[in-house]
């Protein structure tokens, strides 16, 4: 599938449940968990809150802010109309009023999304207007061929990354320098943006934001590395220790990655995510650790990447989506055990016919920085 | 400026209460109550996109998830912060508040504000509250009866008079911003890529302890901007860039075009920017500045990226307008980024400084002269 294909989806689905404008609406902030309806539309990735307008017979229209940043956007959707604006929402109920008044059915993607200072601002002009969630993430439920070719780059860069975090860390150094390092090591190989948990310590109880703590012998390094190439994300989570790793360590750690295969191998089209999500927790339970596989000690054992769309969405017991080839998501075990902490394994797998395909070059494995 | 907003801030906004003490904390919260002296309490909305207010009242910069502090008038403020409970431990050393919880909705707030009521019977204050999702919003009005003020605007009043701690703070960013620019102007000079000269940049920021730097560059000789997209290796002659460096939680902020070649319209935008900070002391009308700048500008136009805000509060934000615009007239001690640009279809030039405000004129926080 194409940009043009997902489009002509969406178009269909438009006629079908009889929208006759889409408004998709994301406030500029990009964030993993939110998905991203202007991208998905457009592909466009915007400086500040933005929206595209999409008729079924596929007159578009993008409004950007700030106003400026209209000839990059005319330069990266040369099939939409753009209008630059420093206010979105009355820029798009300027576009919306010639339409409206003719009795359009309108409907909405990203409202919920947005803050209310501009949600609350359309809800009120656009009274009328439907959800348009389902139908334009329903459509975007698979990747394009671009988005899973830059996956793949980001899967690279991410692998380098690590590369990296094992070649520089070592005690003494805080985890926001390894962090901002490893950062802009990865935007030089081309990552535009990274969501980079990184933090550590001899017993982590999740994997949070990184800070100002030492690095110490001893500790467990924990490092989501998630870059973003052409607006697509990949992540790889590791677990890197600082001098020798216990027996009971390095044994723990084989337990998720023992975990993450399951998953990995009960992955298929035509199977539930919530089964994806069984299979994981199965090789834990037995080993029993079943009170760890729930809240608080573990929410999800994966997700969808975006920023465009997050579907499939999380690899967790309540998710009955359906897999099909070219979804593209995380599967991450990312275990707490009460003998060893928090332990990050996943890999990005690409759903194919066969099954699902990891994107890494090289598995997680438990990793050491020789002291 | 709008730049790209990175989806998890990454770098070190740690507390430090030699750079920025408890005391000032606890000065600008009671500066909050005197403002509204019934208030029994504050709801302070931040996330990591908006977070100045929570900034400047916790000194916490939420990384990942939306926080939200209650600020109580007999002092027992708590930070509720999303992620779940495991994730507290990774914001305990980015505020002086010791009690952080986990964000559990706005229905849990607004009755947690409501119970402040019971010492302080006025009308809870709410602060940052176009930023939320509208959830979060609908909770804390349901629970509060939509009875909580809307004190956003006022706290940006008394957000504009800087503190000598904000002052050193500020000068440590430019510090950072400094090394960034010279980074970038070295790089272009010796013939590197256009992304080649950025990073390299924004590196010399991050070792000189900025916690984040956001930059902009263009490819057509300054007629338009753009974020890193991906790699550009071509070299351009004349680079405009755009770098913002924040160290400490405050930004700063410049313009700079880079050329081998000697370009009027360069010099021209410098004059202007002279002029326009000749122009700047206490008391004088900021409209005035702006308009000089507007006027003399001929026969260039006023470029489309600055034309909009010649003159913005930068500080613990890097927004655009409402909250940055200037006041009416300029007071002293006020800190301002001032932008001249300057194009005529073929040629642009956007430059820049940031200055503190005076008796009779500005200091420098940060230029390229």
């Amino acid at each position: 599938m194409n940009a043009q294909e997902r489009l002509a989806d969406i178009r269909a689905r438009m006629r079908d449940e009889k929208v006759n404008l889409l408004i998709g609406l994301h406030d500029g902030a990009h964030f993993i968990e939110k998905p991203n309806p202007v991208t998905v539309l457009s592909g466009f990735k915007s400086l500040g809150p933005a929206a595209v307008l999409l008729q079924p017979d596929g007159a578009m229209t993008l409004i950007v802010t700030p106003h400026w940043d209209a000839e990059r956007a005319a330069q990266n959707c040369p099939d939409a109309r753009v209008v630059g604006v420093d206010d979105v929402a009355a820029g798009v109920l300027g576009e919306v009023g010639r339409r409206a008044a003719s009795g359009t059915a309108i409907a909405t993607a990203g409202l919920r999304f947005l803050p209310y200072d501009i949600a609350s601002h359309l809800t009120v002009a656009l009274p009328g207007a439907r959800s348009a969630d389902k139908l334009v993430f329903d459509a975007a439920r698979t990747k394009t061929a671009d988005e899973i070719a830059n996956a793949r780059e980001a899967t690279r860069i991410a692998e380098l990354g690590y590369q990296h975090l094992i070649a520089i860390a070592r005690p003494g150094m805080s985890e926001d320098e390894l962090a901002v390092e490893l950062k802009w090591f990865m935007k030089t190989l081309g990552a535009e943006d990274n969501f980079l948990l990184l933090c550590a310590g001899p017993h982590n109880r999740a994997v949070q934001p990184s800070n100002g703590r030492k690095l110490a012998i001893g500790d467990i390094i924990l490092a989501e590395i998630t870059p973003s190439f052409k607006g697509q994300l990949a992540q790889i989570c590791r677990t890197v220790v600082i001098g020798e790793p216990s027996e009971e360590l390095a044994r723990k750690y084989e337990l998720v990655v023992r975990a993450m295969d399951e998953g990995i191998k009960a992955a298929a089209p035509g199977v539930a995510m919530a089964n994806v999500c069984r299979a994981i927790n199965a090789v834990l339970e037995a080993e029993g650790y079943g009170e760890y596989c729930y809240p608080p000690h573990i929410r999800r054992r994966g997700h969808g990447l975006g920023f465009g769309s997050i579907r499939p969405g999380d690899v967790a017991l309540d998710n009955t989506a359906m897999l099909e080839p070219d979804m593209l998501f995380m599967i991450h075990p990312n275990q707490y055990l009460p003998e060893t902490g928090y332990l990050l394994c996943g890999e990005p797998v690409l759903l194919t016919e066969r099954g699902a395909e990891p994107l890494t070059r090289q598995k997680a494995a438990l990793a050491t920085i020789a002291c | 400026m709008l730049t790209s907003h990175p989806t998890l801030l990454i770098g070190p906004s740690d507390w430090d209460a030699e750079v920025m003490p408890r005391d000032e904390f606890t000065q600008r919260i009671d500066a909050l109550w005197r403002a509204f002296p019934d208030a029994p309490c504050a709801i302070v909305y931040g996330n990591p996109a908006h977070h100045a207010e929570l900034a400047y009242l916790t000194n916490l910069v939420p990384k990942l998830e939306a926080a939200i502090a209650l600020l109580v008038r007999d002092g027992s403020h708590e930070i509720h912060l999303g992620g779940g409970p495991n994730m507290l431990g990774s914001a305990r050393p980015l505020t002086w508040i010791e009690d952080i919880k986990p964000l559990r909705g706005g229905q849990a707030i607004g009755r947690r504000a409501l119970e402040a009521r019971v010492s302080f019977p006025g009308v809870p204050l709410i602060i940052g509250d176009g930023y939320m999702p509208t959830a979060l919003h609908q909770g804390i009005n349901e629970a509060t009866g939509e009875q909580a003020l809307d004190a956003t605007a006022q706290l940006w009043t008394l957000m504009r008079h800087l503190s000598p701690y904000e002052v050193s703070a500020m000068r440590e960013s430019a510090f950072a911003l400094n090394g960034a620019m010279t980074a970038i102007a070295d790089a272009n000079k010796a013939g590197a890529g256009v992304t080649e000269a950025i990073l390299l940049g924004e590196r010399e920021a991050n070792r000189r302890g900025a916690q984040d730097v956001r930059t902009l560059f263009s490819l057509d000789g300054g007629r338009t901007l753009q974020p890193f997209t991906t790699k550009i290796e071509a070299h351009v002659d004349p680079l405009q860039v755009y770098v913002a460096a924040r160290r400490y939680n405050y930004w700063t902020e410049g313009f700079l075009l880079l050329s081998n070649n000697r370009l009027p319209v360069a010099a021209k935008a410098k004059e202007l920017l002279l002029r326009a900070l000749a122009a700047i002391k206490p008391g004088a009308r900021t409209a005035d500045v702006a308009g000089l700048i507007s006027a003399a500008s001929k026969p260039y136009r006023p470029h489309p990226v600055t034309a909009h805000a010649p003159l913005s509060r930068v500080g613990l934000a890097l927004e655009e307008p409402p909250h940055t615009k200037p006041g009416t007239t300029f007071e002293h001690g006020d800190v301002y980024s001032v932008k001249v640009g300057i194009a005529n279809g073929t040629e642009h030039a956007i430059v820049s400084t940031m200055v503190q405000v005076r008796e009779g004129g500005t200091d420098m926080i940060w230029a390229t002269w």
